[in-house]
């Protein structure tokens, strides 16, 4: 299933001691949905290029479509003394 | 007292200093109670792995371990503040890849060209992977993808440099 939305936490302090935030939620269907008549126009360009360049477009589709559906559930949390980062993907 | 009881006692010791390291981290607030948790549950199944690797194999832990696959690699970074340069305490950085990531990322690098494979093998030398791309074939890659469950790598920085790297699946 490919990743419906993702999340992005920023947490910083200031000077004065005060900590600052924001969190961003970011819905990804949106942005296949934008996508999807650019990928469908890109298609047959990319299956022309794999055939210039010697490489199966069907097993390059199905690998790009895999690393897409398995982007799921990756997290990536950075903290460091003065601020926080937090990326997830859902 | 046999060897593997010796065995036992020893990891069991190792296994108590390493529960009161994670709690002395998580009463110094170095890391979250969720972190610790996942620490915790981590080092109590590492014994587990030794413990039957040790012992002659049952005819169903083969099958046992194969069954539960783990889902998600992770790498927790700990750098002090000496060696990152930021002040106020230690940087630590919390990555979780799903391992069906991994392996739609190998099945791409598969995809390779041939004449690209000298290339890219060159390039991961010179950066001190000794890899040959061509000899990793699809057949191979399942395999490839099912020991790295059974990895676990833990490196501590030696004197001053306190970076501790920890890479294990879960």
């Amino acid at each position: 299933m490919i990743p419906w939305s993702a999340f992005i936490y920023v947490e910083w302090w200031t000077r004065s001691r005060r900590n600052r935030c924001f969190s961003l939620w970011i819905p990804l269907f949106l942005a296949w949905l934008l996508l999807l008549p650019l990928v469908l126009v890109l298609f047959p360009v990319v299956a022309l290029v794999c055939l210039f360049v010697r490489v199966n477009a069907l097993r390059l589709y199905a690998a790009a479509w895999g690393i897409l559906t398995s982007l799921r559930k990756t997290r990536v949390e950075v903290r460091a003394p003065a601020a926080r980062v937090l990326v997830s993907i859902a | 007292m046999t060897n593997s009881t010796i065995f036992n006692f020893e990891s069991r010791n190792a296994m108590n200093d390493d529960r009161k390291t994670i709690l002395e981290m998580l009463a110094a607030g170095r890391i979250t109670a969720d972190e610790a948790e996942r620490l915790l549950a981590a080092l109590e199944s590492s014994p587990a792995n030794s413990a039957t690797e040790s012992s002659p194999p049952a005819p169903g832990d083969a099958a046992a371990r194969r069954a539960i696959k783990p889902k998600y690699l992770r790498v927790l970074v700990e750098a002090d503040e000496h060696t990152i340069g930021f002040k106020g305490g230690p940087t630590t950085v919390n990555v979780r890849v799903p391992m069906q990531l991994l392996r739609a990322g190998v099945r791409l690098a598969g995809l390779i060209p041939a004449q690209a494979h000298d290339q890219v093998d060159r390039a991961f030398t010179q950066h001190g992977v000794p890899i040959t791309l061509s000899q990793i074939k699809p057949e191979n890659l399942e395999e490839l993808i099912d020991h790295l469950g059974d990895l676990t790598v833990d490196v501590d920085g030696k004197d001053e440099n306190k970076t501790r790297v920890r890479v294990f699946c879960e």
